[in-house]
């Protein structure tokens, strides 16, 4: 499959790339590491007139501790930020999606944790080759007013299936967006406007720069869960990430983040909420947690990713019920050390 | 759009091209320099047929823009092989009937020489993570795997094949 022809970008420093983004808006792209980008152009879903490389950029490669934060740069391979020891031992959950993502022979050597957050939502009718396209009328997606995935849909119903969104959701990100005037400073809860047809608040002058995690204590412990159809080069068809924060082996806050269902990752607030004040080994209330997640994400999910959607729905209970229980574990085995 | 230069050292080789900003690293190695053995088969990442070597680590040539690894050192299938000798690697491919199309064997045997260079001694679990990028639609894997273990013979692999049977002088 060839790429549609482009103006290739190779920017020094940040600073230029902003520019040339003030410069091109829309009609350019950020090429990070390709692996999702690049499929697009092939599959003519995209077909920007600029590519402008980040490769240059070694300002947005890195994992380092800044005040109470962990900063991740927003191009550090997936691989960098699965290895890392700080990224391991207080954000496992995100330790594990990126682990996740592609294979290690591809997407965890090229791809970044920035592309991998900013991806694109998907849908079984709209990420296919321009030829499949060919034969029916234009989706929502594409800029047409028709829904192949939900009949009589008056919107686009792609989801998000990025591994690394729905555990950065559960973890509280924050991301730093720049252009050549400043920056903007969004929760992932900001980021995602649950609009499929453009599923990021990322103005066509912007650049990911960052993204920031608040630092964990004893105590808080977090956990990722997917199914896909193979474990290696598949997106999930359901996912989820849960971030524990216990007290006295309490449950003082939960945050339950479900994936592959809606056009963004679903943050579950009753399903934590109804974990507040249980004990860590209340293995019931887990479950109703579980239940809560599965039955809330259940109004978001159409048929448009592979598994059916009865499937994915009720394996929404499973593994927010399988990620409960080892952050459970995890968070009390965390005090454990702590008072020893 | 004019054509545009690019440094890049391939199979130890320094050369310098011109390039269209829009063809990719497999596009170059194909048809620029007529390196064949690396394949395309889904040209969207997901197969593993054009997996080569970026300084070292796997990468998939078809979703790498050749202008994205400008004076870096890209190794294919082909830069394995001495002149008269092929790459351990390769014998082993081939003793333990790894090969059916053949189709999958440069990326798998890519993916695996990257594992190899890291880890010497990988076990059975490394082995099948390297390589769960790459598909082959003939073999079922367990040929490819014993072939990457037996590559290794000075790690005495718990993974034997028929021909990796007791008493046998690893090659």
């Amino acid at each position: 499959m060839r790429l549609p022809r482009f103006q290739y970008l190779e920017p020094r420093e940040l600073e230029e790339a902003l520019e040339m983004r003030d410069l091109y808006g829309a009609r350019s792209a950020v090429l990070a590491g390709g692996t999702d980008l690049l499929v697009r152009m092939k599959q003519r879903l995209m077909g920007p007139a600029f590519l402008i490389s980040l490769r240059n950029l070694k300002e947005l490669v890195g994992i380092r501790m800044e005040g109470k934060e962990l900063v991740i740069g927003a191009g550090t391979p997936l691989q960098e930020v699965s290895r890392s020891p700080l990224v391991q031992h207080h954000f496992p959950a995100l330790a594990e999606a990126v682990q996740a993502v592609g294979a290690y022979s591809i997407q965890q050597v090229r791809g970044t944790i920035g592309g991998n957050l900013c991806q694109d939502t998907r849908c079984l009718f709209y990420n296919q080759s321009a030829f499949w396209r060919s034969g029916r009328q234009a989706c929502h997606k594409a800029g047409g007013k028709i829904c192949y995935a939900r009949e009589g849909s008056d919107r686009c119903r792609s989801t998000n299936q990025s591994d690394g969104a729905t555990a950065l959701m559960a973890l509280q990100a924050r991301v730093t967006l720049r252009n050549s005037q400043g920056h903007r400073d969004l929760s992932l809860e900001e980021l995602f406007t649950m609009k499929g047809e453009t599923p990021l608040d990322l103005a066509p002058n912007e650049i990911l720069t960052q993204i920031r995690l608040p630092m964990e204590r004893p105590g808080r412990a977090s956990t990722y869960e997917r199914i896909a159809y193979r474990s290696a080069i598949d997106f999930p068809v359901a996912s989820a990430a849960v971030w524990l924060e216990s007290e006295r082996g309490t449950v003082s806050k939960a945050r339950i983040a479900v994936g592959c269902m809606g056009n963004a990752p679903l943050l579950i607030l009753q399903a934590g909420e109804s974990l507040e004040g249980r004990p860590l080994e209340d293995t019931q209330a887990l479950a109703k947690a579980a239940r809560i997640a599965m039955d809330q994400a259940s109004a978001f999910a159409v048929e448009n990713v592979g598994a059916t959607v009865e499937y994915r729905v009720e394996m929404v209970s499973v593994l927010v019920e399988r990620a409960l229980h080892r952050a459970a574990a995890r968070a009390a085995e965390a005090k454990g050390k702590e008072h020893a | 759009m004019s054509r545009v230069p690019l440094s890049i050292k391939v199979n130890g080789e320094e050369l310098e091209l011109m390039v269209e900003p829009h063809w990719t690293l497999l596009e170059v190695l194909r048809e620029e320099l007529d390196l064949t053995g690396t394949k395309e088969g889904c040209g969207e990442g997901v197969c593993g047929a054009c997996t080569v070597l970026l300084e070292g680590e796997p990468i998939r040539a078809c979703l790498t823009l050749a202008l994205e690894v400008q004076g870096m050192s890209v190794t294919t299938v082909e830069g394995l092989a001495g002149e008269k000798t092929l790459d351990p690697l390769q014998e082993s491919f081939i003793r333990h009937g790894a090969v059916q199309c053949g189709f999958c064997t440069p990326g798998m045997i890519m993916a695996a020489k990257a594992l190899l260079l890291k880890n010497p001694c990988p076990q059975e679990e490394e082995i099948r993570r390297a390589i769960s990028g790459n598909i082959c639609r003939c073999t079922g894997y367990a040929k490819i795997v014993e072939a990457i273990a037996a590559a290794a013979p000075q790690c005495n692999s718990s993974i034997r094949g028929p021909l990796q049977g007791p008493g046998e002088e690893p090659t």
